[in-house]
């Protein structure tokens, strides 16, 4: 929803415990940046969420990640709006807590898809209350009687974040262009983003692809950013069109080095695929996750004390190559990455 | 002998395009080169993680070299040394030509109507292509739950064309599905509930004739007929016709089939192997060469 302003925001730099403290509360409705579990999640604030044991929270977001696998461990979330209910794609895929505790009643799923949510996240982003979209007619995505919130009587209009219909079909009214789908503008409470640097008056940097994060920065009221360091502004004026988050829109820095482990911050470290698949084997019974939970969650006293639980070598392996952005140190499949020094197709055909 | 990957490239020329022999090759290798045949050197192709990505990958390597790949996190035409694990991986996105995000590549890309061609996975479908990701049984109460659209629902119907990599079981291949996630030929028209053809429910939008145009599986590869009909192509090696029809739950055309699935070359088995997936994330295992083959990479 669009909210006229009287002043200008001035960014505060808080720890991750006090930023988790005052940012986050019961009945939330958030949005995690990166994509999927593999690329820049803001997991530590996610990890710190679960600590703090804030629940009922409803996530908007368009797809399940790190933050969402360990919120739907402990079963913080009550409502997951999203267009993917997986989170590791060849590490895990299904989220299995989520899928647990929406087959035992605990979670509201309303599924969107993956373009529909791009652009719900671009209305919130630009003020617009909705936007018109092709999304595909004949697709049960878009069948009135499959409206999870609806359902559950949630879009009466008490809740500001819940649009009074999943979507509406209409007939493109200017250029007589068939029927189209309008979608509700996403408009979540709070944005949590992480980047590779952050300014200190919140000017942010990530590199790599930019998913739906510049998006998610303007749909939402506050947001925090989480970043692997804090450098000095004028270091980011220098090359101001690498800068994708103006300072104006942040509420709140975090410097939390390596805090988007096990997702990548491409040209800090890259993701960590077989740990990803340990998270998902321990999800499969709930024993092996209240053990799993209790070993890297509950007894690690700060997420500084979880990284050094990782240890040195795996830290090395993952250290991202300053050329690539990525590792070809780590140990992915079966056998070592090769080292190449030039794509094969650009070497046999060009661009 | 280990040999550096400059001098494999330099091999690639040498061995030989000729087809293997069956025993030469396994079923994921033979179903990621049928992927790769798909693709025409001038698409625009939007793919998604897993097989499609290693076929598309190896069809960039060989037969396709100017198609531009897109993957839907924002990465437009990486040019990729090492297989992806995610369509958002920096792995993808090195040395693109640009990189955006999501509105990027659903908007500017996709409904703007540039994407010739969408490769995407699915858990069942349906005899007119209409593809389910979503879950089985009662949508509220599911007996199984699968992960949901993602970009498959939007990619799969505004791309020109859109080809499916599905596990062929009786359950997966369906007269009509549970959940249709993404519409394939015929699909319901929520306005006047019915049934219809595409072209009718989406007419006068850019997409009417956009959808479904081959399915690769486990079993063999199919298009779709005049009427937007699912039929056979070819049967994979050593998979029979009855084997197939046994493994589909409606009564499937196959007066249409032109023989076997064409088996894989040696180059292309060589590119898939040493340069689309060498760490074996996709591929279960390293297979042998022949003899013939391996004479020319120990030279």
């Amino acid at each position: 929803m669009v909210r006229s302003r009287e002043k200008a925001k001035k960014a505060e730099i808080l720890t991750l415990e006090d930023a988790v403290r005052k940012y986050m509360h019961d009945g939330i409705v958030c949005a995690f940046s990166g994509f999927t579990g593999f690329n820049r999640n803001p997991t530590a604030f996610a990890w710190e969420t679960v600590r703090q044991r804030i629940r009922n929270i409803h996530v908007l977001d368009r797809h399940g990640s790190v933050c969402t696998w360990l919120l739907n461990a402990v079963g913080a979330i009550a409502i997951q709006e999203t267009d993917w209910m997986g989170w590791g794609e060849m590490a895990g895929k299904l989220d299995v807590n989520l899928e647990r505790n929406y087959k035992a009643g605990k979670v509201i799923l309303e599924d969107y898809a993956h373009g529909a949510m791009a652009m719900r996240f671009l209305a919130g982003a630009i003020g617009a209350p909705f936007i018109p979209y092709y999304a595909p007619l004949g697709s049960d995505l878009y069948n009135p009687d499959y409206d999870a919130l609806g359902r559950a009587g949630m879009r009466d209009g008490s809740n500001p974040r819940i649009a009074r219909k999943k979507f509406i079909q209409m007939e493109e009214p200017f250029f007589g262009a068939g029927e189209v789908i309008l979608l509700p503008a996403a408009t979540p409470e709070l944005a949590v983003i992480h980047v590779a640097q952050a300014g200190e008056k919140g000017t942010a940097r990530w590199r790599g692809v930019g998913t739906i994060d510049k998006e998610i920065a303007f749909a939402c009221d506050k947001v925090v950013i989480v970043c692997e360091e804090i450098v000095p502004e004028a270091e980011l004026r220098k090359h101001p069109e690498t800068n994708q988050i103006p300072y104006f829109t942040v509420d709140c820095i975090v410097e939390q080095p390596w805090g988007a482990f096990p997702s990548s911050v491409p040209y800090y470290y890259d993701y960590d695929a077989p740990f990803m698949r340990t998270m998902d084997v321990a999800s499969r019974t709930e024993a092996d996750l209240q053990n799993w939970l209790d070993e890297w969650v509950y007894a690690p006293g700060s997420w500084q004390e979880f990284i050094e639980k990782l240890g040195v070598k795996k830290l090395l392996d993952l250290k991202a190559d300053s050329v690539s952005g990525y590792s070809m140190r780590m140990m992915r499949g079966r056998k070592p990455a090769p080292r190449m020094t030039m794509p094969l197709s650009v070497a046999r055909s060009g661009y | 002998m280990a040999r550096s990957m400059e001098e494999l490239m330099e091999l690639i020329d040498r061995i030989p395009d000729e087809s293997a022999k069956p025993g030469e090759f396994i079923l994921p290798e033979l179903m990621a080169i049928a992927v790769a045949h798909e693709v025409r050197d001038d698409d625009i192709v939007f793919a998604g993680t897993g097989l499609p990505m290693v076929g598309i990958m190896t069809a960039n390597l060989l037969n396709a070299p100017h198609a531009l790949l897109i993957y839907e996190s924002g990465i437009c035409d990486g040019k990729t040394m090492h297989v992806p694990m995610s369509v958002c991986d920096q792995r993808a996105a090195y040395m693109s030509s640009t990189l955006g995000g999501l509105v990027d590549t659903f908007g500017y890309y996709l409904q703007q109507g540039f994407v010739t061609l969408g490769f995407l996975g699915g858990a069942a479908i349906d005899k007119y292509g209409g593809v389910n990701v979503t879950s089985i049984g009662d949508y509220f109460h599911p007996t199984h739950r699968f992960t949901g659209s993602g970009g498959n629902s939007d990619i799969g119907t505004m791309a020109a064309r859109t080809a499916f990599i599905i596990l062929q079981e009786k359950r997966r291949f369906l007269e009509r599905n549970d959940y249709t996630t993404t519409p394939g030929w015929w699909c319901w028209d929520f306005k006047t509930r019915e049934w219809k053809p595409k072209k009718e429910v989406w007419k006068g939008t850019p997409f009417a004739h956009s959808g479904p145009t081959a399915v690769v599986t486990n079993m063999g590869v199919y298009r779709f007929d005049d009427e937007g009909i699912l039929y056979l192509e070819t049967c994979h090696p050593g998979v029979t016709m009855q084997q197939v029809k046994d493994n589909c739950g409606f009564d499937l055309n196959v007066a249409m089939v032109k023989g076997e699935t064409p088996h894989p070359t040696y180059r292309e088995l060589f590119v898939l192997r040493e340069f689309v997936d060498p760490e074996l994330i996709f591929l279960p295992q390293k297979v042998e060469y022949p003899k013939s083959i391996q004479s020319i990479i120990d030279d």
